[in-house]
């Protein structure tokens, strides 16, 4: 979309000023268990795309949103249905 | 573009407050259906749904902490007194299982053979697996403060050694209840007394299981150096609601297991 990738291996500056610092300050035991990937989510969440956090992720996100919103709406619809036939009088 | 002039968290919008009351309107509803006309569709789907938007929620307040940043301390602040809050709210909600057991058993009706335990009630032993789990939930309590003081240290590897451990406690807990309850003399059914033992150790195990996945989901958090040593806000709530859990249940055990023995 236009916007020039901000290439750093430096952990890039975030936008709001906090007093959080990176996990850097943790000693880096290595690689007991994975390496430490959090300066680069934080460029990926921070990319000025105008999308709402619950989709920045990606595609999974989209799908995961729309899979919840078929559930709920879709639920949400049966469950009125089902209230309804509740609510009629049943003869013996 | 101008950035915030103030402190606080204005967040995106976001789907998940009114998809999560939609979960809640499936989950109760399908539990009228699953009573009165042994349908279990809606149920699962609420419970699914339910599932769905915690995940998801609580999986943006992460992006938007630790890797948007917007948790300044002012907001931290206000993320400590909800937490505190519903800590507190949840202390009441045992509040009133404990009243009830107080009410049924200070004063046993001749129904239950003027006595309490109830004739024909055979309590567990609170000297056997109950004081077991006393001292599993204590030395949880002591485990989680070293992960903490770990943290606090910026000793990685010990931190996930200490967390684990409280975790793997938690699972020992919940697994001998398990087995208590299987192995029980008495049922729910068996008068007020099943009533209140069960109702009352239920829904605290309910807030182990709870707790224990609240701290997996920090121990996962600690893994992806996702925490620093002054700010890892979201480990402090697992651990201020894991020493909540562990208190009522000391209060479990002081009251009905062992003075209603």
């Amino acid at each position: 979309q236009g916007l020039k990738p901000i290439v750093s291996t430096e952990s890039p500056a975030l936008i709001f000023g906090t007093t959080t610092k990176l996990a850097s300050d943790l000693p880096a035991t290595d690689s007991f268990l994975g390496k430490n990937k959090v300066p680069e989510l934080q460029k990926l969440f921070q990319k000025a795309d105008g999308l709402p956090v619950h989709l920045k992720g990606g595609v999974p996100d989209k799908l995961l949103y729309r899979t919840t919103m078929a559930l709920t709406i879709g639920g949400t619809i049966y469950c009125l249905v089902a209230l309804y036939m509740a609510s009629q009088p049943r003869n013996q | 573009m101008a950035h915030q002039a103030h402190s606080y968290h204005m967040v995106d919008p976001s789907p998940w407050p009114i998809f999560g009351a939609a979960a809640g309107l499936l989950t109760t509803s399908g539990l009228i259906t699953w009573f009165h006309y042994n349908s279990s569709t809606l149920l699962t789907l609420g419970l699914l749904s339910m599932l769905l938007v915690m995940l998801q929620w609580w999986r943006d307040v992460v992006r938007e902490s630790t890797f948007q940043g917007h948790h300044t301390p002012t907001v931290q602040k206000g993320l400590r007194y909800g937490m505190i809050l519903f800590i507190t709210s949840e202390a009441f909600f045992f509040l009133g299982f404990f009243w009830a057991f107080f009410h049924s058993s200070l004063v046993p009706t001749p129904e239950l053979g003027g006595q309490w335990p109830p004739a024909g009630i055979k309590p567990l032993n609170p000297l056997e697996v109950p004081l077991l789990n006393t001292a599993i939930l204590l030395a949880s309590g002591v485990t989680v403060t070293w992960a903490h003081h770990s943290i606090t240290e910026g000793n990685r590897k010990q931190a996930i050694h200490a967390l684990t451990l409280t975790i793997l406690l938690g699972f020992y807990f919940t697994a001998l209840q398990a087995m208590e309850y299987y192995e029980a003399p008495f049922s729910i059914a068996d008068s007020v007394y099943g009533s209140t033992f069960f109702v009352a150790t239920g829904f605290h195990g309910l807030h182990v299981i709870i707790g224990s996945s609240f701290l997996s989901v920090c121990l996962l958090r600690l893994i992806k150096f996702h925490f620093t040593s002054n700010h890892h806000f979201g480990f402090e709530a697992a651990a201020w609601y894991w020493h909540f859990v562990d208190v009522i249940w000391l209060f479990l055990y002081m009251t009905i297991y062992w003075w209603g023995s």
